[in-house]
């Protein structure tokens, strides 16, 4: 490193201090403490009673069978999510994805509930199906189904959730979907079209492998959000019933904001986190040896 | 004849999946704007999905929205919130992607590093001990601890320090020797050159902020400092609740959205898609 001088230094870091400021007080230092926490009894109310107790934490939260029940309805929540809405998007790019007149509108349609807010779709949806006198139950009456309990039976809780997430974020990766759909040369489909080939032999053998990158991208980042639910299911069920839908960033609130147990919070913070972490580094390695091939 | 059939049956298709997408939004608005007793007396029917035949009845609902709640003063905090967090965000994050750009510091690369690794940390997950830093910086129960956490990011620095190294260094140098030091290099050079990179992270900051529900839950009480996010379930939630005066705030929280959706439509993929394989 040549030219480096005191000038610029102090420069540099002035105009990084604000970054770094928040950054560090918003993000850092509580990544920082919790670690700490984890390893305390401390209570918000009784800050100066905070004593050192090892691992108690880590051993009670792995006894704790409601944490135990939310990382199984997490990942319950993710391994239904991720096909359903990242499957929804890319066949809604591929109908889209043609000259066809109203095109525009379906486009515009099937983006449309992106624009709502997660407190907004949750609270919508909790009307639409409410059980005795939601629009839903309503219509499915009509067509000759019986009324579902959705939202208020535990076993049907959580994929009333991932249907309504789905609902929610495909619009928004069918565009990214479409994006990756129009950079295919139509050169490509014209060369396996002289060499015989059928419209699905091409979606197999061209579309998708060219679509990976596009793929990988869309399914890190939905990964990552789907395993910090809690927004649906606070507003909707509450974590209920019988606990069917409490996911653990849900139950991190409850014991560390509800309850004020902050050293309790904390380990499952650390515990959860490092999950994610590890997940996350999994995913983008493997993405990154499918980009050097 | 049997392509015009294919045709019908395609076009068929193509406008039942769109139902499901958009029927819940009609129902939202059109509900909002009937009495709540034709609401249920509408359900099921064509009728559920259009507002009251009765044209003076369409913002009654709103009145009485308006009338019990204070409903301008959330349109008001979401407004303020949405707009000095999308403002900081830009100079702050700017700020950052320029020095990481432009400039050779000492501890750059580790830096560097540090915040690539900060990416992984799931920023959620800190709620708790988020909201104890907030508690002993004595900021709780403020606007300013709704606004602060939501400013810095990682990603948006990321985006401005790419945008800024597409940026050849000689015109900077050029300028440099007319004398104009680096806050003027800054504010007159580049940040006129990245109005793409300034609409980017300012309209994903503005959704973000406006669509922030956890915390400012967790760190107001004051309700007159509540965003609409937080209204929505407060109103949902004191009784009498009417699914009409409901279903007219979240209407009423989804206008501004709407909009920006729609000006700022093309900058949105190159929050996430356009950014290559992105966050790395």
């Amino acid at each position: 490193m040549k030219n480096i001088n005191a000038r610029e230094n102090i420069a540099a870091y002035s105009f990084l201090l604000p970054a770094l400021i928040l950054l560090g007080l918003f993000l850092l230092v509580p990544a920082l403490i919790a670690i700490y926490y984890a390893f305390t009894d401390y209570y918000l109310l009784t800050p100066d009673n905070r004593q050192f107790v090892g691992l108690d934490n880590f051993i009670a939260i792995f006894k704790d069978p409601i944490f135990i029940q939310s990382l199984k309805n997490v990942g319950l929540f993710v391994v239904c999510v991720i096909p359903v809405q990242i499957g929804s998007a890319l066949g809604l790019a591929l109908l889209i994805n043609k000259q066809r007149r109203g095109n525009m509108f379906f486009k515009v349609a099937f983006f449309a509930p992106v624009v709502l807010s997660l407190v907004v779709i949750s609270v919508l949806w909790l009307y639409l199906l409410n059980p005795s006198e939601g629009l839903i139950n309503v219509i499915l009456e009509r067509v000759g189904i019986n009324p579902q309990p959705f939202l208020t039976s535990p076993d049907q809780a959580m994929y009333t959730i991932v249907f309504v997430s789905a609902w929610q974020g495909a619009g928004y990766q069918m565009l990214i979907f479409l994006a990756g759909l129009q950079n295919i040369p139509s050169s490509v489909y014209e060369a396996s079209k002289i060499d015989g080939a059928n419209k699905w032999q091409n979606f197999i053998h061209i579309t998708l492998p060219l679509l990976k990158p596009t793929s990988i991208l869309i399914m890190i980042t939905t990964l990552i959000a789907a395993f910090k639910l809690i927004i649906q299911p606070m507003v909707m069920t509450q974590g209920g019933p019988m606990n069917s839908t409490i996911t653990p960033v849900y139950y991190i609130y409850q014991t560390g904001f509800t309850d004020r147990l902050i050293g309790y919070a904390s380990t499952m913070t650390v515990v959860f986190g490092i999950l994610i972490g590890i997940v996350t580094i999994i995913q983008s390695k493997v993405s990154r040896e499918d980009d050097s091939k | 004849m049997k392509r015009k059939s294919k045709k019908v049956i395609e076009y068929t298709f193509l406008i039942l999946l769109a139902c499901i997408f958009i029927f819940p939004m009609i129902w939202m608005i059109a509900s909002s704007m009937k009495p709540e007793s034709s609401i249920y007396v509408d359900m099921g029917s064509i009728q559920s999905l259009l507002p009251s035949l009765d044209p003076s009845e369409w913002f009654q609902t709103y009145q009485e929205l308006f009338s019990r709640f204070n409903v301008f003063q959330y349109i008001f905090n979401s407004l303020t919130y949405a707009i000095v967090v999308t403002l900081g965000s830009i100079v702050v994050n700017a700020m950052a992607g320029y020095a990481f750009s432009k400039f050779n510091f000492i501890g750059k690369k580790v830096l560097f590093g540090l915040l690539i690794a900060l990416l992984i940390v799931p920023g959620e997950t800190l709620i708790i001990t988020q909201f104890t830093v907030a508690h002993d910086l004595g900021i709780l129960n403020t606007r300013l601890a709704v606004i602060l956490p939501m400013i810095a990011n990682i990603f948006f620095i990321y985006l401005f320090r790419n945008f800024f190294n597409a940026i050849p260094d000689e015109i900077i140098e050029s300028v440099k020797l007319d004398g104009a030091n680096y806050w003027t290099i800054f504010w007159k050079i580049l940040l006129p050159m990245s109005k793409p990179a300034i609409a980017t992270v300012g309209t994903l900051s503005f959704i973000l902020s406006w669509n922030d529900y956890l915390w400012p839950l967790m760190v107001l009480t004051d309700t007159e400092k509540f965003p609409l996010q937080v209204a929505i379930t407060n109103i949902n939630s004191t009784p009498p609740v009417f699914t009409n005066q409901v279903m007219a705030i979240l209407t009423i929280s989804t206008i501004p959205l709407i909009i920006v959706y729609i000006v700022a439509q093309k900058y949105l993929l190159q929050g996430l898609g356009g950014s290559g394989t992105g966050i790395k």
